[in-house]
């Protein structure tokens, strides 16, 4: 076992340094440094200003250099520019300050520094981390139970219309996206053509103090794509278990109904879902990005997109890393879970 | 004051008797006077009028407004090229003069200014008793260093330099030696290269704010010292921000009947998307947006918001970039012109919030408009055959724009149109992020631009050849020979003379359409004063308050 | 004239009749929910629920519905908020506990006759409006029965589909199969609807009332139903959806909307499901170091959050650098691999095959391929601009290889997983004792052995890129603003969301409506995959 998480450490660790460097790679194309330098300086700079600006902030130095200076294998570059003044990735591509070291990277626990937001990345993401964090907390406090219970009522009893309604339900939510589905929210509970007003069309007061009010429909739009699939797992494995032996067994000695599925069919029954719930976390994270641009969230997914949208390449790798690590993680926590659970299952 | 009073410039006069006879609006002519140095109140005077009283006379001390605004990095004030920018850092930041929605200029760190006959001499008088927050003397030295700041051409990205072109040595790129001058503590005389009457409504626009002799950019925030009565709180980019009152610091405004209500200002950051900001305004989470656009207008007055509305010259260009094939060719651009209809396009782009324009650039409330210069007439049919003729009819053009609001809708119609006259064109959005970047070097796209007071400003910044902000690559001897003309001319019919040859050569050259001129207006929550709309979205936050 | 109403003057008379069918359906169809949480009759009759634990469901689920509404503090409802969270609770749930005693009164099969009989009425009542709006002028029949007109092609189009279908079903194998399945049948309804509509909308012109691009001044900003200002002789005289925020028709713009996102998704997919074919089943049959590789680099593509990638590639920038341009170079060679290695390995020992057939079909093949990546004047011209047969714009081609580049590795997974699974078979053996080529048993004995979860998954995964491209014109990436692409309308149309539904509710429905098609048509096909 301790082998096993070793292993899939290791492998975490090289598909992150090689995503790092393709999105390091794509974020510092010529174009992407152009529009980095314009949106920092000025969007007014003639070529030639673009030029310099770059120079002198040692985004010319070649890929693999600036990448190592990024990882932290590299010391970070001291370049005195032809404006006279003399900058340091250590100092946030600005004024030498004292006291910094000489390597500043990710190793050292360096995530680098927004250009867009002019903080240090690290700060940023942790905070937005966090709001995404509550938005995705109540996300699966809505979608897990109601999936589970979805599934099992529809499983426990395949072939029934009641399976056959919640099987259908289940559908259509996954066949809505959040940006159908927050769309038609918004306009049924929020908009004055519809008139009903329960909620508020934006979660923007949502980041400081959350209600049902302003809360509700975000959480609300994310659970439900995802809920759908959910369902039909559980419901799959549910109705594979009540097939099995034992439950009819137990059904013939007279153990109730209820008995039934809560005390012998559940437990077998949850073992597949969880490796899908496990497996959609990551799969939320693009519900997250249109749910917090749609409601105005300022947590992770609106980061994403103002880091894609300005290039700001310390931000932007940061991101892709938290994404990576998220999806990486969920994995290894679906494959160690599933052991743990079916206790049949044997890994080395 | 006493000196804007005894003082009366000769050309002011003929203003007066030229509104008298109905040769200038009121507007047109308090703009004139007073960035002629002539006082609000003597201005009004020379019309037999009385001046209109301040505004925000009824709030009272205290309280936070909340407003909905885009909250952007801070830079050098040189630099701003957002009026939000600006909006923040007025909060311990003061100008020299300030320009109001009735077209006047009043003066704010200086007492007064005049100028000689021909408007090549200035002499500016600092206000008396204005201290700087850190607890040094405001004085003549200060403002001479500003403004010698404000004519660095060196600093990339520096718009000030343009307004000041007058001052500015062409071969350094720095002020000229003698053009500014500190007389004594409270006098700076300015030395013209040549007539400008733009000069003073230069140092009330926007990036135009006084800093101290320690400012630098890094530390603007975490070490805020300027005249103003506020401070910076918090700046969080993209979220929020706020600044708050300046406790124990004797700001000259409070001594100066100026206002300085207001405890805390936030600024929430609501994105692009109007849709938002909607959704936050019903939600109660704001107090006043920055702006209202388009379909929004209604809806918010719908909603029992107060509007604050005022026309003005903002407007936006949807204009060829002549470096680019086949836009050099006069004949597309006259076509490209011809082929739309502006009434339409201010119906559709703008939600009918503007009246139409003629494609040049000035309008009538410059005070050189002349209104006989009108636009080619729409003519589709004409359009097509000028485009044909020229041997480019079956170009795909490529049409550019933000994508949202009324750039989107405008070049939307626009492409509508030109595909009715049989134009063939495409549509490219861009979010403001990567539109900004090289909005100057589009071949084809649309941009706004802002109210400014006189009708040859506009002109100064984009339409003469080689400025930084030419974003239709035009460059034209002869245009720029009569706007100098035109900038050393006081008199207005004078003036209207050359500005008519200037329109109609704007116009023949089908330099850009430029559909309509906008009505701004924003909508705040009842019990606010003095959070009008600006004409020029300048901030004037010591006006803000709640009401009594 | 008159703004249209949605079921026009037919609709005084039968509107009544529907609105009551409809109301005592979903009455009927809440109380058999609550009822079905908790049986206590029925058919299970070995081992019946307690009454204790069967009055649960109803008290819960009604119990707390109505604790929620009166939390909204509705009208009707807020009287149940007794101005106390707790007590109001308590009372909601004995108003549950009650409903659901009363329910269990009735017998669970009288009520579900009663929800199936209401259904049916209101849907022959709703029916009557499509059917009588065919032969009627719109004012009659409303907007429902105009639509209903509008789509005279689809409509024929899909029966005589059907018709044929069902009658030689029997001769049809899996696909006929489908026309026993309720849902599966319901589900290929809904996706031939928008193919036939795609393809005699958007390509022929047959349904849409108006130009999609076209701006009609007077037309900003309307609601359904708006007679189209100065319409002339030959104009259709109504906006049947309205006009949207720059008065366009909006009924117009979903109908050849849908011929994007019909030509795009499915395309996309079939590209996807060709690299993760010709990649997956080496993978999977060979195993080894390739298997390592590939497995490695389809991980990490799976690894990066769809939505980064869409931002990282589909910008202009990237446009501008030409890398769409290299990595649709990269992604379309697999086809044409895919093409040669299935031809040559199956037929290489045929007379006259490698001389003859396999040259031309190559050379068409190539040039096909050749014709895809190559933009005259553009980054990669590798064709002369005569021999290029077409020319797809830089802002539809890097749409669909993201697409495609988001969808292979997902595909290459599961062809790998299922060639592991089947290479083990006998007739794989029995192959590889004949002597065949790897290549040979891989494409012509694992591959059609293991089409059916495949079929399956791709009609999945048609939905999932009809997602993905909405995303991307939600996120105004890729496609142009004029677009009329659903994706992009909604985005556009959701900024006056609160007051003028219509512009982006149609796209949304329509979208919706497509990806559940294919979501039904999948369990269908799996159900009776499975029934094999």
């Amino acid at each position: 076992m301790g082998m096993f998480i070793l292993r899939r450490t290791g492998v975490m660790l090289l598909t992150a340094i090689c995503l790092t460097f393709i999105v390091f790679l794509m974020t510092n194309l010529y174009p992407n440094l152009e529009k980095l330098a314009k949106n920092e300086g000025n969007f007014r700079m003639s070529d030639a200003e673009v030029a310099s600006f770059l120079g002198n902030r040692g985004y010319t130095q070649g890929k693999l250099q600036n990448y190592g200076e990024w990882l932290g294998v590299l010391p970070g570059y001291v370049i005195e520019g032809i404006d006279g003044k003399t900058r340091g990735r250590c100092s946030n591509h600005g004024a030498i300050v004292e006291n910094t070291g000489k390597y500043c990277g990710v190793i050292q626990g360096n995530w680098g520094f927004s250009s867009r937001f002019k903080e240090p990345v690290s700060k940023i993401v942790a905070k937005r981390l966090a709001l995404t964090g509550k938005l995705m907390f109540w996300v699966l406090a809505v979608m897990i139970p109601s999936a589970l219970i979805i599934g099992i009522m529809a499983g426990m009893r395949e072939g029934s219309r009641l399976d056959r309604a919640l099987s259908t339900g289940a559908i259509v939510t996954t066949a809505t996206p959040e940006y159908v589905s927050g769309v038609i929210f918004i306009a049924v509970f929020t908009s004055s053509a519809v008139g009903l007003k329960w909620f508020k069309g934006s979660a923007t007061s949502a980041m400081d103090h959350a209600t049902l009010e302003n809360f509700l429909l975000p959480v609300l739009t994310i659970a439900l794509y995802g809920m759908g699939y959910i369902a039909r797992m559980t419901r799959a494995s549910m109705a594979e278990v009540m097939t099995a032996q034992y439950i009819r067994t137990a059904r013939l000695k007279g153990v109730s109904f209820a008995n039934i599925v809560l005390k012998h069919a559940l437990r077998n029954a949850l073992i597949a879902p969880f490796t899908v719930i496990m497996l959609q976390i990551p799969w939320l994270l693009n519900g997250v990005v249109i749910v917090e641009v749609l409601f105005n969230f300022k947590g992770f997914g609106w980061v994403l997109v103002q880091a894609a949208s300005n290039n700001d390449i310390d931000l932007l790798l940061a991101v892709s890393v938290v994404s990576v690590v998220v999806v990486l993680l969920t994995q290894l926590i679906s494959d160690i879970g599933y052991v743990f659970l079916n206790p049949r299952i044997r890994i080395t | 004051m006493t000196k804007n009073n005894s003082f009366m410039h000769p050309a002011a006069e003929m203003y007066a008797s030229e509104e008298k006879a109905g040769k200038l609006d009121r507007r047109e002519f308090i703009s004139r006077a007073t960035a002629l140095g002539v006082s609000t109140v003597a201005a009004y005077g020379l019309l037999g009028l009385d001046a209109p009283a301040e505004a925000g006379g009824h709030a009272k001390m205290g309280g936070t407004i909340r407003m909905q605004m885009d909250v952007k990095a801070m830079k050098d004030p040189r630099t701003h090229d957002w009026t939000q920018i600006s909006i923040f850092s007025a909060g311990w930041l003061e100008y020299l003069v300030e320009y109001n929605s009735d077209g006047s200029f009043k003066p704010m760190l200086l007492s007064s200014w005049e100028a000689n006959a021909d408007a090549t001499q200035y002499v500016l008088k600092i206000r008396e008793g204005v201290k700087w927050n850190n607890g040094d003397d405001f004085t003549a030295d200060d403002v001479a260093r500003n403004i010698i700041g404000w004519c660095d051409k060196g600093l990339e990205g520096n718009s000030m330099a343009g307004r000041m072109a007058s001052l500015v040595d062409e071969a350094t790129g720095k002020a000229r030696e003698g053009a500014v001058v500190a007389v004594d503590s409270s006098t700076v005389h300015l030395n013209l290269l040549q007539p400008d009457i733009t000069i003073v409504p230069g140092m009330a626009d926007y990036p135009a704010q006084i800093v101290h002799k320690s400012f630098t950019v890094e530390t603007m925030v975490s070490n805020p010292i300027g005249t103003g009565f506020m401070l910076p709180e918090n700046l969080e980019v993209g979220v929020k921000a706020s600044i708050v009152k300046n406790e124990g610091f004797e700001w000259w405004g409070y001594a100066a009947g100026k206002g300085g209500y207001i405890d805390r200002i936030e600024f929430i950051d609501y994105g692009s998307d109007p849709a938002t900001h909607m959704a936050g305004f019903e939600s109660e989470e704001f107090d006043l947006n920055w702006e209202t656009t388009g379909e929004f207008v209604e809806l918010y007055d719908a909603l029992g918001l107060v509007k604050s509305q005022v026309a003005s010259g903002a407007t936006i260009v949807v204009r060829p970039n002549q470096g680019h094939a086949p836009y050099d060719n006069k004949m597309v651009r006259q076509a490209l012109a011809m082929a739309v209809d502006n009434e339409i396009l201010n119906e559709l782009g703008n939600a009918g919030l503007g009246v139409a324009a003629d494609n040049c650039h000035v309008g009538p409330m410059h005070p050189e408009h002349n209104p006989d210069v009108t636009r080619a007439p729409f003519n589709p049919g004409k359009a097509k055959e000028l485009m044909d003729a020229s041997g480019h009819g079956d170009f795909e053009h490529e049409l550019r724009s933000l994508d949202t609001g009324f750039w989107k809708d405008t070049c939307d119609a626009v492409a509508a149109q030109l595909r009715d006259a049989g134009i063939k064109v495409k549509r490219t959005l861009m979010p403001g992020s990567t539109f900004w970047n090289d909005w100057t070097k589009f071949p084809y796209s649309a941009t706004n631009w802002n109210h400014r007071p006189l009708g040859t400003q506009v002109l100064g910044l984009a339409y003469k050849s080689g400025e930084a902000w030419n974003e239709f690559a035009w460059s034209n001897a002869e245009f720029d020979g009569l706007l100098a003309e035109a900038n050393s001319l006081a008199n207005a019919d004078e003036r209207r003379v050359v500005m008519g040859k200037i329109q109609a050569l704007v116009i023949e050259e089908g330099v850009t359409c430029q559909p309509y001129w906008r009505l701004v207006q924003r909508h705040h929550v009842e019990g606010l004063v003095g959070v009008d709309m600006h004409i020029a979205y300048l901030p004037q936050i010591y006006k803000w308050g709640h009401a009594v | 004239m008159q703004n249209l109403t949605w079921t026009g003057t037919l609709g005084v008379y039968i509107n009544p009749f529907f609105l009551t069918a409809l109301s005592a359906f979903f009455v009927f169809a809440v109380s058999a929910a609550a009822r079905g949480f908790s049986r206590l009759d029925g058919r299970n009759l070995l081992n019946p629920t307690p009454p204790s634990i069967a009055l649960l469901g109803p008290t819960a689920v009604i119990g707390l519905v109505l604790w929620l509404l009166s939390l909204t503090g509705l009208p009707p409802f807020a009287m149940l908020g007794l101005g106390n969270i707790t007590l109001s609770l308590v009372v909601c749930l004995i108003i549950g506990l009650a409903t659901g005693f009363g329910l269990f009164q009735i017998s669970s099969e009288l009520i579900f006759r009663l929800v199936w009989s209401t259904f049916y009425v209101a849907l022959c009542l709703f029916l009557i409006y499509f059917i009588v709006g065919l032969f009627v002028a719109p004012e009659t029949a409303g907007i429902v029965g105009a639509i209903s007109k509008q789509l005279t092609p689809t409509w024929i189009a899909l029966l005589v589909t059907f018709a044929v279908s069902i009658y030689f079903k029997r001769s049809l194998g899996l696909y006929g199969k489908l026309f026993d399945s309720p849902i599966g049948m319901i589900g290929l309804g809904l996706v031939l609807f928008w193919v036939f509509t795609a393809l005699l909308g958007a390509g022929f012109d047959l349904i849409a009332t108006h130009d999609p691009l076209g701006q009609v001044s007077g037309m900003k900003n309307k609601h359904p139903g708006i007679p189209l200002r100065g319409a002339e002789a030959n104009d259709y005289p109504y906006y049947l959806f309205g006009g949207d925020t720059l008065a366009r028709d909006v009924f117009s713009r979903a109908i050849v909307g849908s011929g994007i996102v019909i030509v795009i998704a499915p395309a996309a997919t079939v590209f996807a499901f060709m690299i993760g074919i010709t990649l997956g089943l080496p993978a999977g049959y060979f195993g080894g170091r390739l298997d390592t590789v590939l497995s490695f680099l389809s991980n990490m593509v799976l690894a990066f959050p769809v939505i980064l990638l869409f931002f990282l590639l589909v910008t202009p920038e990237i446009i501008e650098s030409g890398l769409p341009n290299y990595l649709a170079v990269i992604l379309f060679v697999f086809p044409v691999i895919f093409i040669a290695v299935a031809q040559f390995s199956k037929n290489r020992l045929k007379p006259n095959f490698l001389t003859l057939k396999f040259p031309v079909i190559m050379i068409i093949t190539i040039w096909l391929y050749l014709s895809l990546i190559s933009e005259t004047g553009k980054t990669i011209a590798l064709l002369p601009p005569l021999l290029d047969l077409f020319d797809v714009p830089s802002e539809i081609l890097v749409v669909f290889v993201s697409v495609v580049f988001v969808n292979s590795p997902t595909v290459f997974r599961i062809v790998r997983g299922l060639t592991l699974d089947v290479k083990t078979r006998d007739y794989v053996a029995a192959a590889q004792t004949r002597g065949e080529g790897p290549w040979y048993i891989m494409l012509w004995e694992i591959l059609p052995n293991v089409r059916g979860p495949l079929i399956v998954d791709f009609c999945l995964r048609i939905g999932y890129a009809t997602i993905l491209l909405g995303t991307l014109g939600f996120f105004g990436l890729g496609l142009e603003s004029e677009s009329p692409d659903w994706g992009t309308t909604i985005n556009a149309g959701r900024k006056l969301l609160s007051v003028y539904l219509a512009p982006p509710l149609v796209p949304a429905f329509a979208l919706m409506s497509l990806v559940l098609g294919l979501n039904l048509l999948a369990d269908g096909l799996r159900e009776e995959s499975l029934r094999d």
